[in-house]
């Protein structure tokens, strides 16, 4: 009952919440696009030069299943990055404000507030990685019947990966309720997202990324072209799904252990 | 049973002593005020009460309990408004009361009702659809009062409750208080009204750099007076303590 009941409110506190609902548009809307229209401009004449290099991977293949790589690549750091400024704000506003203070003494834990968060935090973007790429298969399907081209199962599979890739990049996104937590800033958390994801590129430039948690779903996506991609298996991307339920459990200790609020 | 109970308690933020060995009871029925100047400890005495603060030495008790970790059946017999209230900018009056009603133990069919009956009680129906943050300072300590009895709490500690209130809110909420208490709770209140702590309390503690320094009693005109003759004489006690203390360690020095 307690947890329904902190899951009740939490959820009430999303629907407000201005972080989420720029997000959400951010991520329904822009990464559908993005996935077509860099195609799109991949298979045009204008994109010359470096532009024309980078593009190059999808310039050729299946239209269909390369929307969805796009949008599997583009996803798996947008689904981290709203998931992190949304934990930056529903973790990190509680101290900062003050209303942490009033969450002890209540009936339901603030252990149970703190697993509430996770949890809705978590649904939420999951919820949204799922539509966004519905919203990406939809344009998808236009793109191709206009073209006369097939939508087939690469294209399936491909939105498969996609989710995938957006649930990962989503559960890495749960770390930063706490350090949220640690630091009791929302923008110190923000602050150590972007380091992270810089992190990130420095070590897949390294060429060490398949074992580090946060590259491994965006190199399993192809970010790091075909050959990086197959050196990430299963393991690496099983390490990746253990962030989330270990740093739920550090979040849910620091909330329960938390003083001088 | 003590309701409500800081025994020995001190704490210190950095080098600065902000409690120093405070024990304070408030039993079940009484209404107990808090009162001193600024920095005298008074909201670190309630933080510490409520489970917020850790303190350095002593312990806080909330109905016997550990107030940082209370047993269901205890935090919702709990209540309390320290610093921040437990108000959300984003949600309504409304939403506010029914989140709080369900964060305080009351199931989903009687949250509505319960947020209902403290619109009303706090005089907030002209903004029961409203977003906390569009009200009024003093309508937001009406609905951070209103959140933390909505339960009708048996332990309630409110701090400065009537700071930002028109003459008709502090009159709901010296009623709520009072009718409370005579319901058997226990409350601690910090204020710095006197007039106001003089009406709503049956026993007032001074507190002064941290310790409790007397009590005084609510009745009388002069209260004004009488706490600060308490004050003037703790400070000349800890004046001529600090010089014996001085005079001891020359006279030692010296021999």
């Amino acid at each position: 009952m307690n947890l329904r009941a902190a899951l009740a409110v939490e959820a009430l506190k999303l629907r407000r919440s201005t972080v989420a609902r720029i997000a959400t548009a951010l991520l329904v809307l822009l990464v559908p696009l993005g996935s077509v229209g860099m195609v799109a401009l991949a298979r045009s004449p204008q994109p010359v030069g470096p532009t024309a290099a980078k593009l190059a991977d999808y310039a050729t293949g299946d239209l269909a299943t390369t929307h969805l790589l796009v949008c599997a690549q583009v996803l798996s750091v947008a689904a981290l990055a709203a998931g992190g400024f949304f934990v930056a704000w529903s973790f990190g506003r509680e101290l900062e404000s003050g209303t942490a203070g009033a969450l002890f003494g209540l009936a339901v834990s603030r252990g149970t507030v703190a697993l509430a968060k996770c949890l809705v935090a978590l649904a939420w973007i999951v919820a949204c990685v799922v539509l966004t790429v519905a919203v990406t298969v939809a344009a998808s399907a236009v793109v191709t019947a206009v073209s006369g081209e097939a939508f087939g199962p690469e294209a399936w599979a491909g939105a498969r990966n996609s989710v995938v890739a957006g649930v990962l990049g989503s559960g890495l996104a749960l770390p930063f309720a706490w350090v949220a937590t640690a630091t009791r800033s929302q923008l110190g958390t923000v602050g150590a997202l972007v380091g992270v994801v810089s992190l990130t590129q420095i070590v897949v430039l390294l060429g060490g990324g398949s074992w580090f948690p946060y590259a491994a779903p965006s190199l399993w996506a192809g970010m790091g072209g075909a050959a990086a991609a197959a050196a990430v298996g299963l393991p690496h991307l099983l390490l990746a799904a253990a962030v989330a339920p270990v740093a739920v459990a550090a979040v849910v200790q620091a909330w329960r252990r938390l003083t001088n609020v | 049973m003590t309701a409500l109970l800081l025994d020995d308690v001190s704490h210190s933020f950095g080098d600065r002593v902000a409690l120093d060995h405070l024990t304070l009871d408030v039993e079940p029925g009484r209404v107990t005020a808090l009162i001193g100047l600024n920095g005298a400890g008074k909201t670190t005495a309630l933080r510490a009460l409520a489970g917020r603060l850790r303190p350095t030495h002593g312990e806080a008790r909330i109905l016997g309990h550990n107030p940082a970790d209370l047993p269901i059946d205890v935090a919702t017999r709990f209540g309390h408004v320290v610093d921040t209230p437990l108000i959300y900018p984003e949600l309504t009056v409304t939403e506010s009361l029914r989140c709080s009603a369900r964060l305080h133990g009351r199931p989903r069919q009687a949250a509505a009702p319960a947020a209902s009956a403290a619109v009303g009680r706090m005089g907030l129906a002209p903004w029961r659809h409203a977003r906390a943050r569009t009200l009024s300072m003093g309508n937001r300590q009406r609905l951070g009062i209103a959140c933390a009895t909505l339960h009708r709490p048996t332990a309630l500690i409110l701090d400065e409750p009537t700071s930002a209130l028109d003459p008709q809110g502090v009159v709901l909420v010296r009623e709520l208080v009072r009718e409370l208490a005579d319901e058997g709770a226990a409350v601690l209140v910090s204020s710095h009204h006197l007039d106001e702590v003089a009406r709503v309390a049956d026993e007032i503690v001074v507190l002064h750099g941290g310790r409790d320094v007397g009590r005084l009693e609510p009745g009388g005109t002069d209260l004004e007076q009488r706490f600060f003759a308490m004050v003037l004489e703790a400070d000349t006690r800890n004046a001529d303590i600090r010089t014996a203390n001085a005079r001891t360690a020359d006279t030692g020095s010296l021999a």
